[in-house]
């Protein structure tokens, strides 16, 4: 439902070929160029363009699943916005989720170049930390729910036990409305190890060149930092700004099992509704509540509103190295 | 030439790639033989799925030509399951339906009306029974029932409490003994938390709901004192404590309120605790509330008459307690429950107690949503302090009559 998409870097835009055919492709080519490309485009057909062009029609009418649907035009949208009794907690989904990206995005893309710049920086053994660091991101979401679940015990946790060490009292986190945020962020921040492959590979791009005609130029590490690598990563923090961005305001999988695993604990978002993500809440209406209609038009609200953020980071960030 | 091939070939493997993902169609059954589709939740043991294929096989063997294809899911998935296939038209002939929803497929006409002669009430126990009906008409077969009751640590608590101002003293007392262990764990604000508190309410003598006058009942005292209740719990339970996986199993708190499916676990995984349970402590009326299993034949489904013979028979004195106990509930056929009672163990006899005043959960098509989005986050504003009880409540009922349109 909300797995990232990781899609392709988007920096390097090929010239667009010629609108002359070259010589030598016949209409036997185009035949097996489409057959080629078929599996992927029946796939796309069948399990994202149809259920999207489906959603959209859902999204006008009151569904439950069992009876027809009825059309209710735009109502299902109107009622979202302006009727807090039919839902209570949507602004406050809304409110959470981006939350949630403010500060789950900037700790991730924190976490991931300075981990990408250790790993630059050592000799021996960089393979190794790489997987460690990695391993976060293939670990099954169930079970990094359940490790936190741990680490964050009051009583017990990990967490609460380091932070004593330098004299921060214990806390609830996963139970006190205002420490959920920040607890997920940074569990984010620690599945970074995709990001933080991204950066490596940005690192390793940069000509190592520049680097000495900085050092020439008596350029410190730390200016070398933000003067050199800072600037020259601009086309990567770009790419993972843009993506993390739509990744987090997706969260789905790990606000459901934190605050679902095990017991007969329910699924509604955590203390005061802290923890309620905008999917969760469509996910609770689809498949809780029966009522797949607003499920459906709060996903096009979603799909807007990312769509929107995007064309404002394209139109207004920076994207080329400098 | 080569390049033909290649097309063909490649042809081929996309046809072949395609039939396989249209194929699994269901294969009819061998024969003349009458099949019947049966949906239940996955089995808890394995145990649990030998007592279902002994009754499945008894029931082919008393029906000849008959057979039973039972289709197990995960509990967590059972309702998106079923949502889609009845979405698809795929429905099964029977299956387990989660008691509240009982009511709102009752309405969109998704299940079958129990048909008179069908099921004597009074083998049932009645708030099992209760869980089917809406508007008094009968709309499924209680399978198994299920309720909360008082876990005690024997060490930290020699004798259960009984009432309300016993639960409170003890609870302050257990903290004031030992400032590192809480009184009880007091349920939270969530869709658990608000599923367990019409219990009670009803130990106050109060009710959620009454449909039949269309009145919305829970910011009317009993209801206020319940949460209260609640809040003065916590100041000798602090969430610090109980927040704390398995803060009773590991010693931590002295009570909590929670279901059967936990002594298995408890007993299971901390054999050295000494614990019991106790019936809920109540204020002037013992009450409790309910869960459970029912199961409902679908519209769209086929062999009527069968399913529900096989519901009988899920339900006879002779196979309702193995059931239910494999299930994790406990029988609703009173023969069989009454027959049986001693066999259950020591914990487990005070839900027996408690399902004997158990009240069903209203039966409104949208009380999961009303549960969870209204009166879980108005239990949490009073025991986080935000408001009082009565606010909370008062707020509570009256978002609850804006959304089903009642008056009063």
């Amino acid at each position: 439902m909300a797995s990232p998409v990781v899609a392709q870097r988007p920096a390097e835009t090929p010239a667009r070929p010629g609108r002359r055919r070259r010589p030598g492709i016949g209409r036997r080519d185009h035949l097996i160029g489409w057959l080629l490309i078929a599996p992927a485009l029946v796939y796309f057909i069948i399990f994202l363009l149809y259920p999207a062009l489906a959603a959209l029609y859902y999204s006008f009418t009151e569904w439950d699943l069992h009876s027809a649907p009825i059309w209710v035009g735009l109502q299902n949208y109107t009622d979202l916005f302006f009727d807090d009794v039919k839902y209570p907690h949507f602004w406050k989904s809304i409110q959470v989720t981006l939350q949630y990206t403010l500060v789950a995005v900037p700790l991730t893309l924190v976490a991931a170049l300075g981990q990408a710049l250790l790993i630059n920086a050592i000799r021996r053994g960089s393979n190794l930390f790489r997987l460690l660091l990695f391993l976060p991101v293939v670990t099954a979401e169930a079970a990094v729910g359940a490790i936190w679940r741990w680490l964050y015990d009051p009583q017990y946790g990990l967490v609460n036990a380091v932070l004593g060490l330098v004299g921060i009292p214990r806390q609830n986190w996963l139970n006190t409305p205002e420490l959920v945020i920040p607890a997920l962020a940074f569990i984010a921040a620690w599945q970074c190890g995709i990001s933080m492959i991204i950066y490596l590979a940005g690192l390793k791009s940069i000509p190592e060149s520049i680097r000495e005609a900085a050092v020439i130029d008596g350029a410190g590490p730390v200016q070398r930092f933000f003067k050199v690598t800072v600037p020259m990563l601009r086309p990567t923090t770009f790419y993972l700004v843009v993506t993390g961005i739509i990744a987090a305001l997706q969260v789905f999988g790990l606000v459901y099992v934190i605050f679902s695993g095990g017991g007969n604990r329910s699924v509604t978002g955590g203390p005061e509704q802290s923890g309620l993500a905008y999917v969760l809440h469509i996910y609770l209406y689809a498949f809780r509540y029966n009522a797949m209609g607003a499920a459906c038009a709060m996903s096009f609200i979603l799909l807007v509103f990312i769509m929107i953020i995007t064309f404002v980071q394209f139109k207004f960030m920076k994207q080329e190295a400098s | 030439m080569i390049r033909r091939v290649t097309g063909a070939a490649a042809a081929a493997v996309l046809l072949a790639g395609l039939a396989a993902c249209g194929g699994g169609s269901e294969e009819g059954g061998a024969g003349s033989a009458t099949e019947l589709t049966y949906w239940m939740f996955q089995d808890r043991t394995p145990q649990a799925g030998e007592v279902v294929e002994k009754i499945r096989t008894d029931f082919e063997k008393a029906n000849p030509g008959v057979k039973v294809n039972i289709v197990k899911i995960p509990k967590d998935d059972y309702n998106t399951k079923l949502g889609s296939a009845l979405a698809g038209n795929t429905v099964p002939d029977v299956g387990i339906l989660d008691q509240p929803l009982v009511s709102r497929f009752a309405q969109e006409g998704t299940i079958k009306e129990v048909p008179a002669g069908t099921l004597n009430e009074a083998d049932f126990w009645e708030g099992a029974l209760n869980t089917n009906k809406v508007g008094g008409k009968l709309y499924g077969f209680p399978i198994d029932h299920t309720a909360v009751a008082l876990f005690y640590n024997k060490a930290l608590v020699p004798t259960p409490p009984k009432t309300w101002d016993e639960l409170k003293s003890i609870s302050a007392a257990i903290h004031q003994k030992d400032p590192k262990v809480a009184g009880i764990v007091v349920p939270k604000g969530d869709g658990y938390g608000a599923w367990m508190w019409p219990g009670v309410v009803g130990g106050a003598g109060g009710q959620m709901v009454d449909e039949a006058n269309k009145k919305i009942l829970f910011d009317q005292a009993p209801a206020v004192e319940a949460l209260q209740l609640w809040v003065d719990l916590l100041p000798s339970s602090p969430r610090e404590i109980t927040d704390s996986d398995q803060a009773f199993a590991n010693g931590l708190a002295g009570m909590m309120i929670s279901g059967p499916w936990d002594v298995a676990t408890i007993k299971d995984q901390f054999p050295d605790l000494d614990f019991n349970v106790a019936p809920l402590p109540y204020k002037t009326t013992p009450a409790g509330n309910i869960g459970g299993e029912n199961a409902v034949v679908f519209t769209k489904g086929k062999n009527e008459q069968l399913a529900w013979k096989w519901l009988q028979h899920l339900t006879n004195s002779t196979n309702n307690t193995v059931l239910a106990q494999a299930l994790g509930g406990f029988p609703v056929n009173k023969e069989a429950a009454e027959r049986d009672a001693a066999t259950f163990g020591e914990q487990q006899q005070a839900f027996l107690e408690q399902l004997k005043v158990a009240q069903a959960r209203p039966a409104l098509p949208q009380w999961i949503q009303i549960n969870d989005e209204i009166i879980a986050p108005a239990l949490e504003s009073a025991l986080s302090g935000k408001m009082t009880a009565q606010e909370a409540l008062t707020d509570a009922a009256n978002k609850t009559r804006a959304l089903l349109g009642w008056n009063s």
